[in-house]
Order: structure tokens, then C-alpha cells, then sequence
């Protein structure tokens, strides 16, 4: 019986030698570089403002928007979340946006949740079967005396490990890289989490100041818990399909489709049952209404975890009875 | 009908059993009934046209695919049932020897070594040894010329001492001097007392490679045997090239034993008939060859060549299947 | 074997990014489910007031309804903007709006109300020197934009007198507020208008107008350090010129008519 670890082991080097994470690394060295500069342009403007001007001005304007007539009532919801959370952070003299890398991590990997990390997830994950298939070493793979669920356990447990490495990685570059302008501070800034959405009111009762360091790694759990649910639907794909572009496409237009889902269909109550649009799991830590009413983070969780296992399921069943024609 | 197996290598131990397997694909029956077994030390020839089922046969034993009934017994394990005791023993390269090219010779071998039991650097830094790659293993593989591939290809297959190496048309794009080293490479090894497999579509090469045969067609083993047995009682072609066709023809008519071979009915390989026009192809004992020429030279017509040439496998089924009405 | 080190490196960094993220992931998750539960977080002091407030220039705080908001005016820069540039190029001093804090459809009540509970708006006050106020036009006019043209209860001479006087009394709140808050910035009030002043049977609305503006005056005398701006002149014979397409609202122009005469009263 041959131990799980070297077969994990040569799964890791193989993503590793294929300069696969170095693409990821390098994608992010040359994006958050940018989106700092944005952000530092846009803190520039109204430097001279107080925040708490700049804040109450920005509480005034959503208030002003709501009084209309013409914006949708879902936006309405939205907005007078977002009023109130604002009040909140003003009401206890909390910046919210203080400039400071911490921060900027913070709001960069909120925004990364639904297409960034998955994009660069499936940068691995479509590959691992289907590229060995399209090279034809599945072939030598196979032909060793390893059963095939250990192979793919093997190339599933590869795949957790990268998944994490994205994430942190992610996080780490963002602090690092726009610490050089922002500064380094910011760790103990305090977030308030714990908003419930209700219909179009918030209750903040619940409502709780955590550090932001703290609120970082809650935030990253998330992601990775939705970008492990891309990860192991991407994996089934990989062996579904025998060319990693088709693989690709395949998971990418799933997920873009659930982000435009998620901005446009709240009135299709059946859609929340689809991973797409369940994938934005930091939402309810910011305390966002959810796109569709009546997700709850239970039910999200729940919605994922049956996509993932279904996958997983599906992954080994055909992968350990497929015949390897080429 | 089957040879059956000859009697003095009975008592050699079966290494490879192939009982009754066949396989269906989208409805269509690809492979109908396979049956032969490899001895130890024996190099085994499988000898098939292309598209006869040599490379699904090839897949099935080595678990890529799993065949529809029968089943395939290495060394006394069930490939299907228990692979991971099965496979131990065997080595392979399947079609082309397709390792990752991002790595190095040597990564690559140590990514395989790690996929079997006992097999460690001492055991590569043999293999490395045994194919001669020693100064480019620590290349990265995508810099490796074909043949270099090739020798990598089987350095991975010895990994884990198998008892049975299993090679998929190994001459496939190899020049006649690379041809010549892996027939004495493959000698070697079953001299050392490993079982070879090797498939291929010519005739020539199992002849010059073999010891015993299996010869496949539509999915189906016509005969196993010893190559002699079956292959060397074919006579081969003699083709003369003549500076006068024409008069030539006429004077090796007075040969006895010379018979001439007829367009479409039996001919060697057209291709290489292409290549030699004008040529005259008999049959004839090769006692009668010099009889032949000194006809010919008495009768002032110039021999610019007389080269023996190997049936073709068509042929080699026809003469099997001869009046047994297989189409 | 540096294919050795890289494996325990990854193998290593990603073990641990891992298990960090499972427990972030649980941590999340309880904190969500169960907020009690997890271990209170002190929010850091408030900081110190900072933001000295410089003698010089101005530092304008607006609030109020649509009309400080600039509601009508197509480029949106109402009367606020349009006066602050004006003042600066009159005064050669610098202008700086700290926030424009009105909010369409409010009345003298909710303003009252908002000044006294929020505290962020108080806050804001204090940083000016010059408080912009537009307040009562909805408290007057609101029954207007509901039934405009029935007439019915502009008419009534009785309720309408009665709406003048609780209106009047929020107004006075909003004003005793505003200088609890800021005692020492100069308060400008922007009289009310008759917005139907054009159809007949509302021209009498003016008068009701007129009578605000007298009340606000005098609120306004008592409080000290405050001017009204009158405006109901603007909108009687160039009515048409002034107001914008929904016959509530200045335009453009008629908010610039607004800024000059704001200016005129402050600026020497």
C-alpha cells in the first residue's frame, strides 16, 4: 500500500515546475500595484476633508437618493443598509475607510471574492486532470500500481493546498505592496461586524467591533471556503473534459453568469439555489443585504457544500471507471 | 485456428495471461476475444495492422481500460480486480513515451519512483545508467530530442525491475542505427530474464525481434506461436533490377523454381516497390538465386540488383486464412 | 535535491495558510451564527477633537430641504455652490464647503429632530463659520405638491394659518439648535418663495408666505448673528424665467438670482 504523501508530493512540484503559481504571483504584483494607485488617487482628491465630512456627505447623499422616486426598491434596501452602517461607524467615531494597507487588504480581497480568486483557482484546478490528459502522461500516471481514487484524492488535496496558498498569498502582496504607500499600520483598526439584514432595515444589536486583523482572517476563511467550492467544481470539469481551455471556459462562464444573476435577479427566487450565486460569502460578514432574499450564511454554506460534494462525488465516480482512450 | 504453445517452454512460468477478453466501445465490438500468454524471458511480438486493436489490447493491459469480459492476470494478480499488486510488475510505454516536459529527466524519474514501492535514487541512478543518459538527465525534458524522449521513456518503464516490459511499436521514429541498438537492448534485457511485449505492424522487425508471436487482426488473435513457425515459412521475394527488363524476363522464365509474382494477387510491400521501378519480383529458392544471375550474365543482361524482400502482413493473413473464408 | 526543498516549502506554507484559513473560516462562522459568543472588542478612544478651526475665509455648512440641495438646477450646484464661488470672487477669500447636508422633502421638524439626536450633523456644524439654512417650504407647501391645482386646502384660510404656526414653531427649534451647537457662525436663512404665485387661485399662498418670512425674521432678529435672505420677489413677475420644468423648483437661473443676493448681503 503506497502512502498518499509522495503522491501529494509529486502533484505539488508538478503545479510548482509548471510556473503556474509564478503566473498568479506575477499577476498580482502587477494588479495591486494599480488598484493602490487608484485608490491613493482617489483619497488624493479630498485629502484636505476631514473623514468625517466626507462620510456624513456620502450618509446625506444615499439619503437623498432614496427620497427619489425612480431608483429601484432593491437599491433602496441597499442603500439604506448601507446609510445605516455608515451611521454606525460615524455614531462611534470609527473611520471606516482610514487609509492604511490594512485596509486597503481588506477591501481588496472583498472585491476579489467573486471573480478574482476563482479566476486565478481555476488557473490550477482546470488544469490538474485535463492538462494531463491533453499531454498524454495520464497514461504513465495510471500505469503505476496506485489506484486511481488515490491519484485523484491526491490531486484534490494539491489543489486544497494551492487554493490556500492563492489566498494568503493574495492577502499578503496586497498589505505588502500597499503598505508602500498607504503605510503599514492598521492592524488593531476596529470593523463592526454583526449587521442583520431584515427586509430593508438593519438591526444592530448584534452589531460588534472586531480588530481588523481579526476581521482579515474571518474574511479569508470565507473566501476560502467559496473559492474551494470553485476549486472542486472546476476539478470535476477537469475530468469531465479533455482540453483545459474548454475546461476553463467552461467554469468561467459559470461564474460570471452567477455574478450577473446575482446583480439582476432577485426576483428569481429559485436562482439562490445556484453556487454562483452563493459565492459571495463576505457579504454577510459586512452585513450587504444578500442578493436574493432569504440566503442566510447557513444557507449558503449549505448550497456550496452540496455543490462541492456533488462534485467530488461525481470526480471520483468517473475518473476511477473512465477508460483512458487517449 | 491456434498454434498451440510449443512444448519446450512449457515449464517456464507464465508471467502475462490473457484469457478471452473483449471489449465494446459505443456498440461496436473492438476487441473479440483475445487469448495468449507471455512466458518469462520471452520476447513476445504482437503483430497487427494498424487499427487491428494492438494499442486497446495494449490500454486493457496495463488498466487504462477496462475490458468488457475476460480478464488479464500479471503474475498471478487481476489487473482489473487488484492494480496495485498487478502493476507492480510491469513497465510500459504506451504509444509515445509521454513524460512531463516541464521537468527534468530526472524529476520526471523521481516522480514516478515515488509512485512505487522501493524504488529509490540508487534505483534511478541505475536506470540512468542502463539507457546511457547520464549527462543530460538534470535537462529539462522539453530540450530532449525525440530519441532521447524515447530512452527516457524506458528508463522510467525499468523503474520498478519489472517483470514485464510492455512496448508500444518501440521503433516507431527511430532511424535503422537507433532500430539496431534497441534490438540488442531488448535482447539484453530478456537475456537478464525479463518478459518483453512488444507490438508492432511490421512483419520484419517481429521476425528479427521475437521469439514467439501473437498475430491480431480486426480485433481477433489469428495464431500464437513460434515467429519461425509462423512467420519464417513464408518465402520472401527476390526483385531483380535489370539494364533490360524486357529480355531479362524472358531468360528468368528458363530458371527452375522461379515463379513470377503478379500484380494484385501477391506483391511485397508496394511502397517499397515504388521506389524501385521496372523492378521484376519473383519467387524463388535462394539456392537458385546464383543460378539465376549466371543465366543472366551468359546471356549479356545486365544485374543492377537482386535484394530479398519480406511479405507483407495482408499477405501473411492471406496464406493463414487460406481457404478458411476469412474475408 | 532543490525539488526537495521546494516541496517542503510549498508543502509547509500551504499546510499552515490551510489550517490559518479554516480557522478564520470557523471563527467567521461562530462569530456570524452566535455573536455573543465572541469575546468583545473595545473600540479604540475617540480621538481628541482635531481640526482647529482657521479665522480666516469661510467654511460653509449647508442644510436644509431640496432647495440648499439644488433640486431643478440641471448642472446641480444649486444656490450653495453658486454663492460660494461668488463670495470668493467678491472676498478674495478662500471658500471651502465642508458638506451640504440637505436632504430633498425635509421638514423643520425632522431637521430639528436630526440636529438634536445626531450627532455627526452637530459635529459638522460646528466646523463653520457660515451656516446656510433652507427650512419650511415643505411644512408650507406640502399639501401643495400633493393636490396642486385643487386649491381646496390652500383656501382654508384656517388650516392654513394653523400650518404657519406649528411651522414657525419648528423653525424656531432648528434655529435655537443650530446655535446651541454654533453660537459664533453666521447663520444665513433662505426666505420662502410662493412656487404657484402663476396660477390664480394659489396666488394667495403668497401672503401666507410673507407671513413666514415676518415670523422668521423676527426668530431669527432674536437669535442674533443671522440675516434672511428674501427670495418671493424672484418668483412673482419672472416667475416663468426662475423656476424649473417640475413648477416647484428654481433652475439654474433662479438659484444664481438666489446666490447674488445671499452674496450682496454678506459681502461688502
Amino acid at each position: 500500500m503506497l502512502n498518499l504523501l509522495p503522491l501529494i508530493q509529486n502533484e505539488t512540484l508538478k503545479v510548482w515546475k509548471k510556473k503556474r503559481f509564478y503566473v498568479i504571483v506575477l499577476i498580482l504584483v502587477v494588479l495591486i500595484p494599480i488598484f493602490t494607485y487608484a485608490q491613493m488617487k482617489m483619497a488624493q482628491s479630498s485629502e484636505d476633508k476631514d473623514w468625517r465630512s466626507k462620510l456624513l456627505q456620502q450618509i446625506t447623499d444615499y439619503q437623498n437618493a432614496l427620497s427619489s422616486d425612480r431608483i429601484p426598491e432593491e437599491w433602496k434596501t441597499q442603500r439604506r443598509v448601507m446609510v445605516q452602517q455608515l451611521q454606525y461607524y460615524l455614531d462611534h467615531d470609527v473611520n471606516p475607510n482610514s487609509p492604511n494597507a490594512v485596509t486597503f487588504t481588506r477591501g481588496f480581497l472583498d472585491n476579489s471574492i467573486t471573480l478574482f480568486i476563482p479566476l486565478m483557482v481555476l488557473a490550477i484546478a482546470s488544469d490538474l486532470v485535463s492538462g494531463e490528459r491533453t499531454t498524454g502522461t495520464i497514461k504513465m500516471l495510471l500505469t503505476r500500481p496506485v489506484r486511481r481514487w488515490k491519484v485523484l484524492l491526491s490531486k484534490a488535496v494539491t489543489l486544497t493546498l494551492y487554493v490556500s496558498l492563492i489566498i494568503v498569498t493574495t492577502a499578503v502582496l496586497s498589505y505588502l505592496l500597499s503598505g508602500i504607500f498607504f503605510g503599514y499600520h492598521g492592524w488593531n483598526q476596529p470593523v463592526f461586524t454583526g449587521f442583520q439584514v431584515q427586509g430593508s432595515a438593519v438591526d444592530s444589536s448584534q452589531v460588534h467591533a472586531v480588530p481588523q486583523w481579526l476581521y482579515i482572517l474571518m474574511q479569508s476563511g470565507l473566501i476560502w471556503f467559496s473559492a474551494m467550492t470553485v476549486a472542486l467544481l472546476a476539478l470535476m470539469v477537469s475530468v469531465l473534459v479533455r482540453s483545459t481551455a474548454a475546461s476553463i471556459v467552461t467554469m468561467m462562464a459559470a461564474i460570471i453568469a452567477g455574478t450577473i444573476l446575482a446583480n439582476m435577479a432577485s426576483s428569481w427566487h429559485s436562482a439562490k439555489y445556484l453556487f454562483a450565486v452563493n459565492l459571495e460569502l463576505t457579504n454577510y460578514l459586512k452585513g450587504t443585504p444578500p442578493p436574493i432574499e432569504g440566503m442566510t450564511l447557513p444557507f449558503s454554506l449549505l448550497i456550496l457544500a452540496a455543490w462541492s460534494a456533488v462534485s467530488l462525488i461525481v470526480s471520483f465516480v468517473v475518473f476511477t471507471k473512465q477508460d483512458m482512450m487517449n | 485456428m491456434h498454434t498451440q504453445d510449443s512444448t519446450e517452454a512449457g515449464d517456464k512460468q507464465v508471467v502475462l495471461s490473457v484469457r478471452g477478453i473483449r471489449k465494446r466501445i459505443k456498440g461496436k465490438w473492438i476487441i473479440e476475444d483475445v487469448n495468449f500468454e507471455v512466458r518469462e524471458g520471452e520476447i513476445f511480438g504482437f503483430l497487427g495492422p494498424n487499427g487491428a486493436g494492438k494499442t486497446t489490447t495494449i490500454r486493457m493491459l496495463v488498466d487504462l481500460i477496462k475490458p468488457t469480459a475476460g480478464e488479464i492476470i500479471l503474475c498471478g494478480h487481476n489487473v482489473q480486480r487488484e492494480p496495485e499488486q498487478a502493476l507492480r510488475y510491469v513497465g510500459s510505454i504506451v504509444e509515445n513515451p509521454e513524460v512531463y516536459p516541464y521537468l527534468t529527466g530526472w524529476e520526471n524519474l523521481e516522480h514516478f519512483a515515488r509512485m512505487m514501492p522501493d524504488v529509490g535514487q540508487d534505483r534511478i541512478r541505475e536506470v540512468v545508467a542502463i539507457v546511457g543518459m547520464d549527462k543530460r538527465i538534470h535537462d529539462k525534458v522539453k530540450t530532449y530530442s525525440l530519441g532521447m524522449r524515447q530512452r527516457l521513456g524506458i528508463a522510467q518503464a525499468l523503474l520498478g525491475r519489472p517483470r514485464l516490459l510492455i512496448l508500444d511499436e518501440p521503433t516507431n521514429g527511430l532511424d535503422p542505427k537507433g532500430i539496431k541498438e534497441l534490438r540488442e537492448f531488448v535482447r539484453m534485457l530478456a537475456d537478464q530474464g525479463m518478459s518483453l511485449f512488444i507490438s508492432s505492424h511490421l512483419l520484419s522487425e517481429i521476425q528479427l525481434m521475437c521469439d514467439r508471436v501473437a498475430i491480431l487482426s480486426h480485433g481477433k488473435v489469428l495464431a500464437v506461436g513460434d515467429v519461425d513457425e509462423l512467420v519464417g515459412g513464408a518465402e520472401p521475394y527476390v526483385v531483380w533490377q535489370l539494364d533490360d527488363p524486357e529480355k531479362g524476363k524472358g531468360c528468368l522464365a528458363g530458371v527452375p523454381g522461379l515463379q513470377f509474382a503478379e500484380a494484385g494477387i501477391r506483391l511485397p510491400d508496394e511502397s517499397q516497390l515504388a521506389a524501385l521501378p521496372g523492378a521484376i519480383v519473383t519467387t524463388l529458392p535462394a539456392e537458385q538465386v546464383p543460378v539465376a544471375v549466371r543465366l543472366l550474365v551468359e546471356a549479356g543482361i545486365g544485374v543492377l540488383a537482386v535484394q530479398k524482400m519480406m511479405p507483407t502482413l495482408e499477405e501473411l493473413f492471406l496464406n493463414m486464412t487460406e481457404g478458411e473464408g476469412i474475408a | 535535491m532543490s525539488s526537495r526543498k521546494v516541496w517542503l516549502a510549498v508543502g509547509l506554507v500551504s499546510l499552515v495558510s490551510t489550517l490559518l484559513l479554516l480557522a478564520g473560516f470557523g471563527y467567521a462562522v461562530r462569530d456570524l451564527l452566535a455573536p455573543g459568543a465572541s469575546t468583545p472588542f473595545r473600540t479604540a478612544e475617540p480621538e481628541p477633537e482635531t481640526s482647529p478651526v482657521p479665522a480666516e475665509g469661510y467654511r460653509i455648512v449647508a442644510l436644509g430641504d431640496s432647495l440648499t440641495k439644488g433640486t431643478g438646477d440641471a448642472t446641480g450646484e444649486g444656490y450653495v455652490k453658486q454663492a460660494a464661488a461668488l463670495i470668493e470672487e467678491a472676498s478674495g477669500e478662500q471658500v471651502e464647503i465642508i458638506n451640504n447636508l440637505a436632504i430633498g422633502g425635509m421638514r423643520a421638524d425632522q431637521l430639528a429632530e436630526r440636529l438634536q439626536a445626531d450627532k455627526s450633523f452637530a459635529r459638522a456644524l460646528t466646523q463653520a463659520n457660515l451656516i446656510l439654512l433652507s427650512i419650511g417650504g415643505n411644512d408650507l407647501f406640502q399639501f401643495a405638491r400633493t393636490e396642486t391645482g385643487s386649491g381646496a386646502a390652500a383656501i382654508e384660510p384656517e388650516l392654513a394659518a394653523k400650518r404657519l404656526e406649528e411651522g414657525l414653531g419648528r423653525l424656531s427649534d432648528v434655529v435655537e439648535r443650530i446655535r446651541e451647537v454654533n453660537p459664533d457662525a453666521k447663520l444665513v436663512y433662505i426666505g420662502l418663495y410662493n412656487p404657484f404665485y402663476d396660477i390664480p387661485e394659489l396666488r394667495g399662498g403668497s401672503l401666507a408666505v410673507q407671513d413666514w418670512n415676518r415670523e422668521a425674521y423676527r426668530i431669527l432678529n432674536e437669535q442674533g448673528n443671522a440675516i434672511l435672505v428674501p427670495t418671493s420677489d424672484l418668483f412673482e413677475e419672472t416667475i416663468a424665467f426662475h423656476l424649473s420644468s417640475d413648477h416647484f423648483h428654481p433652475n439654474h437661473a433662479g438659484y444664481g438670482k438666489i446666490a447674488e443676493r445671499l452674496v450682496q448681503s454678506l459681502v461688502p
